[in-house]
């Protein structure tokens, strides 16, 4: 076993040395700084409600962002390694296929890993320079934002171990959407014909609820949560990264079967 | 019997066209048998079914049927891999990686020790002459640096079987003669080298074994004697003759006849009895320079292999 996770630990290393080489990287950069200024340029225009502010947009921001990064990278890496044909001086050596593409997941997922870390930096001096405290709920939405980042970061590498880039990122993007819009598409097809109901609701249990980890704003149990007063517990957010968890496994195991399958000619 | 390096029976791969799901046989049963220490030429043309083989064998593909072992362990084996090196055709690498970040990285997915890695990392690099370029990224390495680099990630594990995909494409002529003496210092280290090209010339200098496969099946297996030497074509013969003499005599029975002066240059048929022709030569005032056998080239050889596996081929489909 420790030779295995000594295999994977090469692979997600040597994947996040090639994903932070990639330029459009850099380009976030810019905006997690932008965001920043943005939020502080809004807090101006609002009347005392700049904290407020400053939080919303730095929570939004990393929801979307780090998603977005996570897409990007994640329906690009294993592609790049079929096309490129590095993968074959790769699965020659004693590792089995499941080892690379969890190894790859890994490698990508530290990417909006620290991409997340820089919003919440930006977010806390932000913050602290508006004199607002840094609460243990936005720590609470922070965490949420990244266990979704590290879900989309799965459902991405799953697509891409038997699809192109394209349509990758296409399935990928759909799937975050529609897992985020999930109470509201519950909401809409409650009244519907039987067969769209019945549509809606297979679609949204083959898909990961992502809504659950951008609840600030929304209802949990009946009870409206605000990442500004009164938001969720942390067994709310234990229960979450549990979710969280068991969509990446069940993803990667089955990118791993079907990986396991695949020809690389 | 013990067991061979790499064992092969009857290896099948079938590809299905993406839309059109016509079917495309690369291997039509493949069967070889490779055995330990020695040094295994695979050749055949483009196309011929050299490299999916090789694939096939390392696990990058899944065969259609048939069966292969390598070290003893049915494929695709984890534990095979882990004693064997492979050189890929035209390598590619992560090019934002030294020479010693790539060597280092084969090294961890051969689970080998860090001081180990370092060690075997600093004696290839310096094994394969790129001792100058070890600060450089691949991305500014030549073909013929990237094939070395290729060879010292190969090289990593110490591994009993090396197999080869045409290690001596792209490199100039010192480099191909480099590769050839690394074949065969592995050789003299008990090492077992598997090799594919289409360059005959480097099989002729290397090989133990030759297995030519043209259109996805084995056409020849053995050694290069043996290919070669089977059958005799003619016989070369120089002679030194005034050039008042008539050679009407002596042409009798050539099959190519040439003379410069008076120098006498032919090929006698194969089935001339020489001794004969040569009586008759020293009783005409001929004095002989040369008498040589010819006798197929491995190039005659794969020619002749090639355009038969075309021939029946082109006969399978136009029956079906």
């Amino acid at each position: 076993m420790t030779d295995a996770l000594g295999r994977i630990w090469a692979i997600a290393l040597n994947t996040f040395r090639e994903a932070a080489r990639i330029r459009v990287l850099y380009g976030l950069v810019v905006l997690v700084v932008g965001a920043n200024l943005m939020a502080v340029v809004l807090g101006e225009m609002s009347v005392r409600e700049e904290a407020r502010v400053a939080q919303d947009i730095g929570v939004a921001a990393t929801s979307l962002f780090g998603s977005l990064t996570a897409i990007f990278l994640g329906v690009f890496l294993l592609y790049t390694e079929i096309q490129r044909r590095t993968i074959h001086a790769i699965v020659s050596k004693p590792i089995e296929r499941w080892e690379f593409v969890v190894g790859k997941y890994l490698g990508m997922a530290m990417v909006p890993t620290a991409l997340v870390g820089m919003f919440a930096l930006a977010m806390v001096v932000t913050l602290t320079w508006r004199g607002a405290p840094v609460t243990p709920a936005i720590a609470k939405a922070l965490m949420l934002a990244w266990f979704e980042v590290l879900t989309v970061a799965a459902i991405a590498i799953f697509f891409s171990s038997f699809s192109s880039p394209f349509l990758s990122g296409i399935f990928a993007l759909a799937m975050w959407v529609i897992g985020r819009l999930t109470p509201d598409i519950e909401a809409a097809t409650q009244t519907a014909a039987p067969a769209i109901k019945w549509t809606a609701k297979i679609a949204l249990e083959i898909v990961p609820d992502l809504h659950l980890f951008a609840v600030s704003g929304g209802q949990v149990d009946g009870a409206q949560v605000t990442v500004h007063d009164g938001f969720v517990s942390w067994s709310y957010v234990g229960l979450a990264s549990a979710h969280a968890a068991g969509w990446i496994a069940a993803l990667l195991a089955i990118a791993c079967v079907l990986f396991r399958r695949r020809d690389f000619v | 019997m013990a067991d061979a390096a790499i064992e092969v029976r009857d290896l099948r791969k079938t590809y299905r066209t993406p839309f059109r799901r016509r079917r495309v046989e690369a291997l039509r049963g493949v069967t070889f048998r490779v055995e330990v220490g020695h040094i295994f030429g695979f050749v055949g043309p483009n196309g011929a079914g050299k490299t999916t083989t090789i694939r096939t064998l390392m696990g990058l593909i899944r065969p259609s049927g048939g069966s292969a072992r390598i070290l003893g362990h049915d494929i695709p084996s984890r534990q095979a891999r882990a004693r064997l090196g492979f050189l890929p055709e035209s390598p590619y690498f992560y090019d934002y990686l030294t020479i010693g970040e790539l060597l280092d990285l084969a090294g961890r997915l051969f689970n080998l020790p860090g001081p180990l890695r370092k060690k075997r990392a600093e004696e290839l690099i310096e094994r394969v002459g790129l001792g100058r370029a070890r600060t450089q990224s691949l991305k500014k390495f030549s073909k013929g640096m990237l094939q070395r680099a290729g060879l010292a990630q190969a090289l990593m594990n110490d591994p009993e079987l090396v197999v080869l995909d045409e290690p001596m494409s792209g490199l100039d002529p010192i480099g191909r003669k480099e590769v050839r003496d690394l074949i065969l210092e592995l050789r003299e280290r008990g090492k077992t080298v598997f090799f594919s090209t289409h360059i005959l010339s480097d099989v002729e200098a290397v090989a133990d074994q030759v297995a030519i496969v043209a259109r996805g099946q084995l056409q020849a297996q053995g050694t290069p004697a043996e290919l070669v030497g089977r059958v005799l074509r003619g016989v070369d013969v120089l002679v030194r003759i005034a050039d008042s003499v008539a050679t009407d005599e002596l042409t009798d029975g050539a099959t190519r006849v040439r003379r410069v002066g008076s120098e006498l240059s032919l090929t006698l048929a194969a089935d001339v009895d020489v001794d004969a022709w040569l009586a008759r030569a020293h009783g005409a005032g001929a004095k002989v320079v040369s008498v040589s056998p010819r006798h197929d080239t491995l190039e005659d050889l794969f020619l002749r292999e090639t355009a038969a596996a075309d021939a029946s081929v082109a006969a399978t489909e136009g029956r079906t």
